[in-house]
């Protein structure tokens, strides 16, 4: 996506609560190529506040992958296969 | 898991154990992660963990395999916690779930949850501050955004995954995002973001 002239853009959403729900279904890859193709291609480059709240919850996500995983603690593992192991008879 | 109805099927132990290992373990990762956030607490996390792939291998003729044994997985996960683990759950009991969600469902919500939350201020969230917000959310907000964001998971397959339908699974990602923002809001006023 290009970044746009945010002086041109039109400072308010007319339709904010679909814009909310359609930048949710985008976001969450539950959006059809057309739906994306309006709204990422068309609509952001003119709305400022979706534009923002686009980008604002891009990253949110980012953070959220970034800051809130870990992995599993590999003595747990170990005790994990360990007792499978013994469920399985040889 | 048990209670649903798919054919049985009865693989051998070599094939259960190929299933274990190659299917369900490489999931433990994001497996943990799930039981932590939803525990709040190292050795919870590590028995529900534990508990889980355990029961997964015990039911394995329950899995299909083509399926989708991440969800799969996720689903037991979910449901152990909800038998096993909310009832001795430290935390004092929280209000009525429906009540909560009524009340996150009203139209007040919508006017009060706009924070005008900016992408600088979440840049410079270095520490724990998206951690601990996501950790303060009620657990059925905090469940849908793991699966949803954390996890990649589609709405149909969080709906399998929690057994509510899909519109409910899509008005609670909504409701969730909004607190999420909402306090991550106050986090960025704290670091002296002024319109955050």
């Amino acid at each position: 996506m290009s970044i746009p002239d945010q002086s041109k853009m039109k400072s308010n959403c007319s339709n904010q609560k679909d814009c909310m729900e359609m930048l949710q279904l985008i976001v969450d890859g539950e959006a059809s190529p057309e739906q994306k193709e309006h709204f990422l291609k068309h609509h952001l480059e003119e709305c400022l506040p979706c534009y923002k709240n686009y980008h604002l919850e891009v990253e949110i996500r980012q953070l959220l992958k970034t800051k809130c995983t870990g992995e599993a603690p590999a003595d747990l593992i170990e005790i994990i296969k360990a007792r499978v192991a013994q469920n399985t008879p040889h | 898991m048990e209670e649903e109805l798919v054919p049985k099927q009865h693989y051998s132990d070599a094939e259960k154990q190929r299933i274990f290992d190659n299917e369900f373990m490489p999931h433990i990762n994001s497996m943990y992660n799930f039981a932590y956030r939803l525990t709040l607490d190292q050795d919870d996390s590590k028995d529900l963990l534990q508990d889980t792939y355990l029961k997964a291998f015990r039911f394995i003729d329950s899995f299909q395999q083509g399926t989708n044994a991440k969800a799969w997985l996720f689903r037991i996960l979910k449901n152990s916690f909800i038998n096993d683990y909310r009832k001795k759950s430290k935390e004092p009991s929280k209000v009525d779930y429906q009540d909560v969600e009524s009340y996150y469902n009203s139209e007040d919500v919508d006017r009060q949850i706009t924070p005008d939350l900016r992408v600088e201020a979440l840049r410079d969230m270095i520490g724990d501050e998206i951690s601990n917000a996501l950790n303060a959310l009620d657990i059925d907000f905090r469940t849908v955004i793991i699966l949803c964001d954390l996890e990649g998971f589609k709405y149909d397959e969080m709906a399998k995954i929690l057994d509510i339908p899909i519109g409910t699974v899509r008005s609670r990602l909504h409701r969730a995002r909004n607190l999420l923002k909402e306090k991550l809001s106050t986090y960025a006023k704290q670091m002296g973001y002024k319109n955050a």
